[in-house]
């Protein structure tokens, strides 16, 4: 490979790396925002299972 | 269920649709740029293959600025509305603005180096005023970091907005300052180019254009569920 070439591979790897890991740092997030579903969901399993009366004005 | 809940769910549902088209569009036109810029785009007869960095370095430059402006105009629109919808766009804007503001220094200093044999000129007008306009930003998540709550939506909208007067200064700074280190590309007169790689400039354009639409979208609809969540999260931790 010559310098120049090398000098063109260098500038579109660090571009696609960089977008790369800003994509995978947005599929963390949408992993974690899965986590806290997940988290609601027993939430309200939990709830739904201890079949507590409704809310009401109980002080 | 009430009504309003049900159409604020298809708004988000609307918003994570548009993010996935516009990731199948910035897909399609990044792998056609790419192909067109090695492939078949013409080497230049003076710089030779190294001035194939041109076309995604210049496209990503120009999105960084729209996405400036982007957040300049969302600022705008929050102060005006108080709507969170408008700092999520500015705050999403402004960073995906850096990113590829990081993208354009790493870019253009490997080009400097390979073109003129050094990795960065501090004489040069457009490459301190870019640097200057990437620091600005940056201080953006400082500022944004530092304050809580309705004074940090309403600092983060004035600084998009106030930050947006060194974009000008940039962009037009090579002109006035008669750079002549920095090449300037595109004058009033039109593009210093051939159409055969004015075209492929172009559709690197719309690739990086539609990649940040892309990232923006995405972006967008994790902050809306994410603060959907909490609110629920809270609702529920209440009852």
């Amino acid at each position: 490979m010559t310098g120049g070439n090398q000098y063109v591979v260098a500038a579109y790897a660090v571009i696609w790396f960089l977008v790369l890991a800003y994509v995978v740092m947005l599929g963390a997030r949408t992993a974690r925002v899965g986590r806290q579903v997940e988290a609601i969901t027993r939430m309200l399993d939990r709830e739904a299972a201890e079949s507590d009366p409704p809310k009401g004005d109980d002080g | 269920m009430p009504s309003s809940t049900t159409d604020h769910a298809s708004r988000r549902v609307i918003g994570a649709r548009a993010a996935l088209i516009w990731g199948v569009i910035a897909t399609v036109l990044v792998t056609v740029a790419s192909v067109g810029v090695f492939l078949v785009a013409p080497e230049d007869a003076d710089q030779g293959v190294i001035q194939r960095i041109f076309y995604f370095h210049v496209a990503i430059a120009l999105v960084s600025l729209v996405a400036f402006a982007v957040a300049c105009v969302a600022g705008i629109l929050f102060l005006r509305t108080r709507n969170l919808r408008w700092d999520d766009v500015s705050v999403t804007a402004v960073r995906i603005g850096i990113l590829f503001s990081v993208l354009v220094i790493i870019t253009g200093s490997i080009w400097a180096k390979a073109s003129w044999g050094t990795w960065w000129v501090w004489a040069d007008p457009r490459l301190v005023t870019y640097l200057i306009v990437v620091l600005i930003y940056a201080a953006y998540f400082v500022l944004r970091s530092s304050v809580d709550d309705d004074r940090r939506l309403r600092f983060s909208a004035t600084y998009a907005i106030v930050g947006f007067v060194s974009v000008p200064l940039s962009f037009y700074s090579v002109r006035v300052a008669q750079s002549f280190v920095h090449p300037v590309v595109f004058t009033s007169g039109g593009a210093n180019m051939p159409n055969s790689m004015l075209i492929w400039f172009l559709i690197s354009l719309a690739a990086m254009l539609a990649l940040f639409i892309a990232l923006l979208e995405v972006e967008l609809v994790g902050r809306r569920t994410e603060r959907a969540l909490r609110a629920l999260t809270l609702r529920l931790e209440s009852s």
